[in-house]
């Protein structure tokens, strides 16, 4: 079984993040880059999958260092080899333009049978890449997946997947697919110190636009189906009222608001 | 001319169709711009007849036994016949699990702009311009959508106000006759409610959240006394699950479930981003926390800060001699 997991890096979740000059982005040259936490548990299934089937598991990621710097983290982790997508004219990508790099590459390398993508990034967050690269590659696909059975004899997946208001829902795919995985379907490794030694003799090539036969306007800021106007702090529309007095005092007080003001009780 | 594509389970429009709709109805008056709604399904007249009451101009259907559930596979067959017949300007979906499970799909295969997870949109001379959430809800992005129509987009859950949804009007019905050449790849093999005890807090209208500042797992029947003197549906934030104090249906938040009731009451939660991004767009968020910098003030309407120990039980008696009353 063939596999294909993507990583896209993330500014650390923990990082303070400022709006740039141009008011298009964060500043993020100074930034730590780390997998998207969705991400992790996408290529997490991939080891388990494979440990469970046998087959080979690689990485792909785009960006500059950041990109390398998660892939050499998912080698250590256990990934067979991983693919870097270097090239500047990949930078100001918007999903649309990603998900046609990301399929070119896993076209090149030869297709897979399962590529797995985390269900959103930590960053633009809106869950639509997967589908789209899962559209490029003329793949089927599911999305929220908890839960994986492949069956790499009869070329099928059976997966779990998270709906609404506490609605699973379990469906049936053929070979090739694309997998969003959700948070939480599993518990990630940390890597070993072998497999970081491990990680240093793996393959890690890098493939530009040029070797994708991608040409200028389909890849980057050119390739994009958008251009961001802006991007903003939200201005909280409430302003907190905080209800002063003993707590019976501030109850009732509230209780009353709640009533008469808001009109929600 | 705006389409929205309306979402049902067993014969029932989705609350998400009637926010979808309002963001329809004000881009449609701003931008003279007739509203449609499209419908899917096998056997659905009732819910036609449903919208039509509606102020929208026009309502699509489309039966046929295979889109009896929804497929991906069908679901962009038939919208790629439909919206190449039509050409309209903007496409609405709801930004729910089977909206972003076929938007995208359709996205790529017209080659046209998809925005996810609108919020707000404003008018810039003839351009439309779509407001986003990006960063877990920290920040918002304006985007302008390039190329020709149809533009996608979809409406986050909570950011149209369903209640806004203006009635009176009198859609033409149109029928709309689909065929299919593509294969059903995805199968439906079951779907199950999650575990039992398992509320759906999506649909709750009042909720009420208890977080480690209840610092133990007895301690949480207050909430649940509170909860059943108002009516409401229990939650919790992420600490509380992972201490096993509750299971994680409980949870609320980003791995957990995103709720928009009208009343949500955040007891002894600090407001981790993970969780206010599940209950922000809450009609009104009451927080009771004994730390004045707790970032769940942020979005609360009204706060309490004190011991909740003290006001929590203060709030349930005053409900139930209310409820005696």
């Amino acid at each position: 079984m063939k596999i294909i997991s993507c990583i896209k890096p993330v500014p650390d979740p923990a990082s303070r993040l400022i709006i740039n000059e141009s008011k298009t982005w964060i500043k993020d040259n100074d930034l730590t880059f780390v997998a998207s936490e969705a991400d992790n548990y996408a290529l997490e299934e991939a080891l388990r999958l494979k440990e469970k089937h046998q087959g080979d598991v690689a990485i792909l990621s785009m960006g500059g260092d950041e990109a390398a710097r998660v892939l050499r983290s998912g080698l250590a982790m256990g990934a067979d080899r991983a693919i870097h997508l270097l090239d500047p004219k990949f930078k100001g990508a918007d999903e649309f333009a990603a998900a046609e790099t990301l399929a070119k590459a896993i076209e090149k390398d030869g297709g897979a049978d399962l590529v797995l993508a985390g269900v959103q990034s930590d960053d633009l967050g809106t869950g639509m890449t997967g589908v789209m690269l899962a559209e490029f590659l003329g793949y089927a696909h599911a999305t929220v997946v908890i839960g994986v059975e492949a069956d790499p004899a009869a070329k099928t997946l059976k997966v779990k997947r998270e709906l609404e208001g506490g609605i699973n829902e379990t469906v049936e795919l053929p070979f090739p697919a694309v997998l969003t995985i959700q948070f939480g379907i599993n518990q990630p490794r940390y890597a070993s110190l072998k497999g970081i030694m491990a990680a240093k003799k793996k393959e890690l090539k890098a493939w530009s636009a040029a070797d994708l036969g991608l040409s200028d306007n389909l890849v980057g800021k050119p390739g994009a189906m958008y251009e961001v106007k802006e991007v903003f702090v939200p201005e909280r529309k409430s302003r907190v009222e905080i209800i002063t007095g003993t707590a019976e005092e501030a109850a009732a007080k509230l209780v009353e608001k709640l009533r008469k003001e808001a009109k929600v009780i | 001319m705006i389409f929205v594509i309306t979402e049902h389970r067993d014969n029932k429009l989705k609350s998400i169709t009637s926010e979808a709709l309002v963001f329809a109805q004000r881009v449609g008056q701003d931008f003279g711009q007739p509203v449609t709604a499209v419908v899917l399904g096998a056997n659905v007249s009732g819910l036609a007849d449903e919208l039509k009451t509606k102020k929208i101009d026009r309502v699509i259907v489309a039966e046929h036994p295979d889109l009896a559930e929804y497929s991906p596979d069908r679901y962009v067959e038939a919208l790629k016949t439909i919206l190449g017949n039509e050409k309209p300007f903007l496409v609405i979906v709801g930004h729910t699990t089977q909206g972003m499970d076929f938007a995208p799909r359709l996205s790529v295969s017209l080659r046209r702009p998809l925005i996810a997870g609108c919020v707000e949109y404003e008018k810039q001379g003839d351009r439309l311009i779509l407001t986003r959430q990006v960063f877990n809800a920290k920040m918002n992005m304006k985007t302008g959508v390039r190329g020709e129509s149809p533009y996608f987009a979809t409406a986050s859950p909570g950011a149209f106000q369903a209640d806004e949804l203006q009635s009176g009007g009198n859609a033409e019905i149109v029928s709309v006759a689909v065929q299919f050449s593509g294969p059903v790849r995805r199968k439906l093999v079951e779907r199950v409610e999650a575990p039992r005890g398992m509320v759906d807090l999506s649909a709750a209208p009042i909720i009420v959240a208890g977080g480690r500042g209840l610092k133990e797992k007895d301690n949480f029947k207050i909430v649940f006394e509170l909860a059943e003197a108002l009516g409401a549906s229990v939650g919790a934030s992420r600490p509380v699950v992972d201490s096993e104090w509750l299971p994680r249906e409980y949870q609320v938040g980003s791995s957990g479930q995103t709720v928009s009731p009208k009343l949500y009451f955040a007891v002894g939660i600090s407001g981790a981003i993970q969780h206010l991004v599940g209950m922000q767009t809450s009609r009104c968020i009451v927080a009771i926390n004994k730390d004045v910098e707790a970032p769940i003030f942020k979005v609360a309407h009204y706060g309490i800060v004190d011991d909740l120990f003290k006001v929590v039980p203060a709030l349930t008696k005053i409900f139930k001699d209310l409820k005696v009353s």
